[in-house]
């Protein structure tokens, strides 16, 4: 609580204002991104003949987002934001150095370091998606569909691959979480809320 | 001359002895991995069944399981020489060397391939509810082996 009141007071101050930040695609993309990777994670993770199928559809799914994600990025319109997603390294560098400043980045949109994170998330996710694409579960009897292109060595070696990204993605996964409940409990900053409604504060330019 | 001749015949008998032994035990690594891909091939009809992808057949259900029992109660234990892991033999198998090093535990691991595929051999032929329940618990077997004492790699 004593968090929300310190968010209030900073609010008196007008040192942050409210102001909409995520757009409902974005949210969307978010969420379903979020709800597919964990069941397809979990489908895999606790696989069962009457399931499987569904892990793979997961699969698809979370490729269909991410490519579905990435056209919108390319095609974005100017002044959008799609800057923020390739921040730089000298841009990284500043605000890495504020990183454990104990109050609000009040960012518009992605901070350069949530930026690359999201990347590397995305680009594992894809990596999983395309590798099990080629997998075979030898105790399921199930094969990616793409598996009867390539030779059975590549199969076992696509399969190993799709194994220890798993556990990539489920490190990157974390530290996700853990980097937004840094910002909650140690930089007063929320930042589940605002990919809920879309509005964040965020600082005050006049101020 | 007479003496090099038996030198050079001894070297070379003994460099065959050498040969066969290692031969063994790439014999013993190809057989069991054979071993599975025949248990393997009358698992897949089973797998298909259970996942829906063909329809159910009592008669075949009943005559997979039975095979995949005989299998199972099989000796296979010459086929895990020792010195016949991944650390050993990288590239050719994916059996991880902690198999001997806890050879009862992973003995155990196996003992439950053989007790769920008996009952699978009981239960496969009543009805598709039964080969799928069968199929699973026999499955969870091959996966706790798998995911213990196999490399991801060869």
């Amino acid at each position: 609580m004593q968090h929300d009141l310190s968010i209030v007071k900073k609010m008196e101050n007008k040192k942050y204002i409210k102001k909409r930040v995520w757009d409902l695609p974005t949210r969307f993309f978010h969420w379903a991104l979020a709800g597919t990777v964990f069941t397809g994670w979990y489908l895999g993770e606790y696989r069962d003949f009457s399931t499987i199928y569904l892990h793979f559809y997961f699969g698809y799914a979370a490729g269909l987002l991410i490519v579905l994600r990435v056209f919108c990025w390319v095609f974005a319109p100017a002044n959008s934001g799609r800057e923020e997603l390739l921040p730089g390294f000298r841009k990284t560098i500043a605000y890495a150095k504020t990183i454990f400043n104990r109050e609000p980045s009040g960012v518009v949109g992605h901070n350069p370091l949530g930026a690359l994170s999201v990347l590397a998330m995305l680009l594992v996710i894809l990596a999983q998606v395309i590798t099990g694409l080629f997998s075979e579960d030898d105790t399921m009897f199930s094969r990616g569909p793409f598996s009867s292109w390539v030779d059975s060595t590549s199969v076992v070696t696509m399969t190993a691959f799709h194994y220890w990204i798993s556990r990539i993605l489920i490190t990157v996964i974390g530290l996700h979480v853990l980097a937004v409940l840094f910002y909650r409990f140690w930089k007063h900053e929320d930042l589940i809320k605002p990919m809920i409604t879309g509005v964040k504060f965020v600082k005050n330019q006049k101020h | 001359m007479k003496m090099f001749k038996i030198l050079v015949i001894s070297l070379a008998l003994c460099s065959m002895q050498n040969v066969a032994h290692a031969d063994a035990i790439n014999d013993a690594i190809k057989a069991r991995i054979s071993f599975y891909q025949v248990a393997k091939h009358y698992f897949v009809p089973l797998a298909a069944m259970a996942k829906g992808d063909i329809e159910y057949n009592a008669e075949q259900a009943k005559l997979n399981a039975k095979i995949i029992e005989t299998l199972s109660q099989m000796n296979t234990d010459s086929m895990w020489p020792e010195k016949s892991s991944k650390t050993d033999r990288p590239g050719q198998t994916r059996a991880l060397a902690k198999i001997w090093s806890e050879y009862d535990a992973a003995l155990v691991k196996l003992k439950n391939w053989k007790d769920t595929s008996t009952v699978l051999a009981k239960t496969a032929g009543n009805g598709l509810d039964e080969l799928r329940k069968g199929l699973s618990a026999v499955n969870k077997a091959c996966t706790a082996c798998h995911d213990t004492y196999r490399a991801e790699k060869f």
